[in-house]
C-alpha cells in the first residue's frame, strides 16, 4: 500500500493523466448463456485514482468489478494490471487476486475465525507468513482502522459498519495494487454508512487506487476523482466527478441521477 | 412379572456378562466403529468433494456410490464384503474378521456422511467462498480452511446421529464369526443367550451400547452448542468497553 491511511498523500492524477496505469480494461465481455452483461468495457485507471462506478442494477457495474479480479472470468477483451495481462490461459488467477483487494456488499467475513484471524489466514495460507509476523500485520492494518480492541471478537459481535471494517482491513492486509469495492455501503444502517465511508475516503486520500460501484452519490461527489456510469454493459458516460455528476452530459444519466438524488 | 425380570434381569447372569463385555466387548466394539468412523469420514468428505463438482464426470460415480451403498441394507454389504470378498480370494486382512467388519461400515458410513458434508457445504453462503479466492486463496485451500469448516459446523448433529449409527452397526460384524479376544458386545451376548435361554446378557450388551452413545450425543451437543454461540464469553469481555475509540477519530490521527 502506498503511504499510510494517516498521511494525507497528494492525489495522483485526476482523469488518468499520469503515466503510470494501474489497471486498464479493453472491450471487455461477459456473457452468462443468452444474457450479455458487459458488452464491450474499455476503462483505464491511473495509480492513485478514486474511480466511482454508478449505475442501475443490472447495467453490469458489479460484473466489471468481479472480472476485475476473475472472480468472473471474462468472455472476451483484455485486463492488465500493472502492465501485466490477466486475462486468458496461462495466468495464475491466484496470485493475480493476491494483488486486487475487494470488498463485498455483504462483508462476507469469515464467522469461525475471530476478527485477527480473518485478518491473517490470507497472509498465512498464500503470502505463508508465520503465526507472529502475520500477526503483526494484521494488527497494523486493525489498528489503523481504529478496530485493535475488536481483534479477539467474533465478526457475529460486530456491527455492521464493524464488520465491514474488518473486511478492508482483510483486504489491505494482502497489501493489493487496487481496491475493488462492490457495494461496500449497501447493506449497513444508515448511521453506519459513514463509518465505512470515511474509511474509504482516508484510504483514497492515502493514494490508494480504488474502484468502488456505489449507490452513495455524495460520497462519488466529494471522494471520487472520476466518475463512471454504466448503462446496459457500457460505459454511457465518464467524467471528472462533480462535473459528471453536476452537469451530466446523456439524458440516461440525468435520469438516473434524477430518480436516486 | 418375575418371569420377566428372571429373564432379563437376572443379577447371576448380569454378573456374569458385564466384565468381558467391558472388557472384551467394549474395546472391539470400539475399536471396529472408531476405524470405521474414521475411514467413513475421510472417504465422505472426499465424497462430498466430488458430489460438489462442477464436472460430471466426478459427481458421477460419487451419485452412484452413495446411491449404491445407501440402498443396500447393511447385512448384505456386511455379507458381501466379510464373507464374499475372502471368498473371492481378495483378502487385505487375511482371516481377520475386524478388518472386514470396519471396511463394510466404513464404505456405508461413507455414503451417508458424504450427503451429510454435501449438504453442510452447500448451505455454507457462496460469498464465503467468493472472499476467500478474492484474498488469492486457492479453490482447495478455500475449501479446506474456509468451507469445509464452517459446513462440518453445520451438520454436527447430523453426523453425531451418523457415528452412533455405525457403533449399533458394528454388531453384524457377528456374522462373520470370531474368535476369542477379537468378540464385540453383541457376539458376547448372543453367544451367552443361546448358551443359557436367559436374555440378561443381551439387556447388559444394550447397557455398553448406551454407555458409548449417550455420551457421544451429549458431547456432541455440547460442542455444537459452544460453536453456535461461537465465543459469545469473549464477547462479554470484549463488548465490556463499550466506549471503543470510534473509527473516524481513530483515524483521523
Amino acid at each position: 500500500m502506498a503511504g499510510t491511511l494517516s498521511e494525507k498523500n497528494p492525489r495522483a492524477g485526476t482523469t488518468g493523466t499520469t503515466s503510470a496505469t494501474a489497471i486498464s480494461v479493453r472491450d471487455l465481455h461477459k456473457r452468462y448463456g443468452e444474457v450479455e452483461v458487459l458488452r464491450g468495457v474499455d476503462l483505464d485507471v491511473a495509480r492513485g485514482e478514486t474511480v466511482c462506478v454508478i449505475g442501475r442494477s443490472g447495467s453490469g457495474k458489479s460484473t466489471l468489478l468481479k472480472c476485475m479480479n476473475l472472480l468472473e472470468p471474462p468472455t472476451a477483451g483484455e485486463i492488465h494490471l500493472g502492465g501485466d495481462l490477466i486475462t486468458g490461459s496461462g495466468v495464475d488467477v491466484d496470485a493475480v487476486r493476491t494483488r486486487v483487494g475487494m470488498v463485498f456488499q455483504h462483508f462476507n467475513l469469515f464467522p469461525h475465525l475471530s476478527v485477527l484471524h480473518n485478518v491473517t489466514v490470507a497472509l498465512r495460507k498464500v503470502r505463508k507468513l508465520g503465526g507472529d509476523a502475520a500477526d503483526t500485520v494484521a494488527m497494523t492494518q486493525l489498528e489503523r482502522l481504529g478496530l485493535a480492541g475488536l481483534a479477539h471478537s467474533r465478526p457475529s459481535q460486530l456491527s455492521g459498519g464493524q464488520q465491514q471494517r474488518v473486511a478492508i482491513a482483510r483486504a489491505l492486509a494482502m497489501e493489493p495494487e487496487v481496491m475493488l469495492f462492490d457495494e461496500a455501503t449497501s447493506a449497513l444502517d444508515p448511521e453506519l454508512v459513514k463509518d465505512v465511508l470515511d474509511v474509504m475516503r482516508l484510504l483514497a486520500d492515502s493514494g490508494m487506487t480504488m474502484i468502488a460501484v456505489t449507490h452513495e452519490i455524495g460520497f462519488a461527489r466529494e471522494v471520487a476523482d472520476r466518475v463512471i456510469f454504466m448503462d446496459e454493459g457500457r460505459i454511457a458516460e465518464s467524467g471528472p466527478a462533480r462535473r459528471t455528476l453536476e452537469h451530466p452530459e446523456t439524458e440516461r444519466l440525468g435520469e438516473f441521477l434524477a430518480r436516486v438524488l | 412379572m418375575h418371569l420377566f425380570l428372571q429373564t432379563f434381569f437376572n443379577p447371576d447372569e448380569l454378573l456374569k456378562a458385564f466384565p468381558l463385555l467391558l472388557t472384551e466387548g467394549l474395546r472391539n466394539t470400539l475399536l471396529i466403529a472408531g476405524l470405521a468412523i474414521v475411514f467413513g469420514v475421510v472417504l465422505g468428505v472426499l465424497l462430498a468433494m466430488l458430489l460438489l463438482s462442477h464436472r460430471r464426470w466426478a459427481r458421477l460415480p460419487a451419485r452412484i456410490y452413495v446411491d449404491v451403498f445407501r440402498g443396500l441394507p447393511a447385512i448384505v454389504t456386511v455379507s458381501l464384503v466379510g464373507l464374499g470378498l475372502p471368498s473371492a480370494g481378495i483378502r487385505p486382512f487375511g482371516r481377520d474378521p475386524l478388518g472386514y467388519a470396519v471396511l463394510a461400515i466404513g464404505l456405508i458410513s461413507a455414503a451417508y456422511l458424504a450427503e451429510i458434508f454435501r449438504s453442510g457445504i452447500q448451505a455454507v453462503p457462496s460469498g464465503q467462498l467468493s472472499a476467500a479466492r478474492s484474498l488469492g486463496m486457492s479453490y482447495p485451500t478455500a475449501m479446506r480452511v474456509i468451507v469445509v469448516p464452517q459446513g462440518v459446523r453445520n451438520v454436527l448433529p447430523a453426523l453425531a446421529g451418523q457415528f452412533i449409527i455405525d457403533i449399533k452397526e458394528s454388531a453384524l460384524v457377528y456374522l462373520l464369526g470370531l474368535g476369542l479376544g477379537q468378540r464385540e458386545l453383541y457376539f458376547i451376548a448372543q453367544e451367552r443367550q443361546a448358551a443359557t435361554y436367559n436374555s440378561s446378557a443381551l439387556v447388559a450388551a444394550g447397557a455398553c451400547y448406551l454407555l458409548l452413545t449417550i455420551p457421544l450425543t451429549f458431547l456432541v451437543n455440547r460442542l455444537d452448542l459452544r460453536l453456535r454461540n461461537g465465543g459469545r464469553k469473549q464477547n462479554r469481555a470484549a463488548t465490556a468497553p463499550t466506549a471503543l475509540p470510534p473509527a473516524p477519530s481513530a483515524l483521523e490521527v
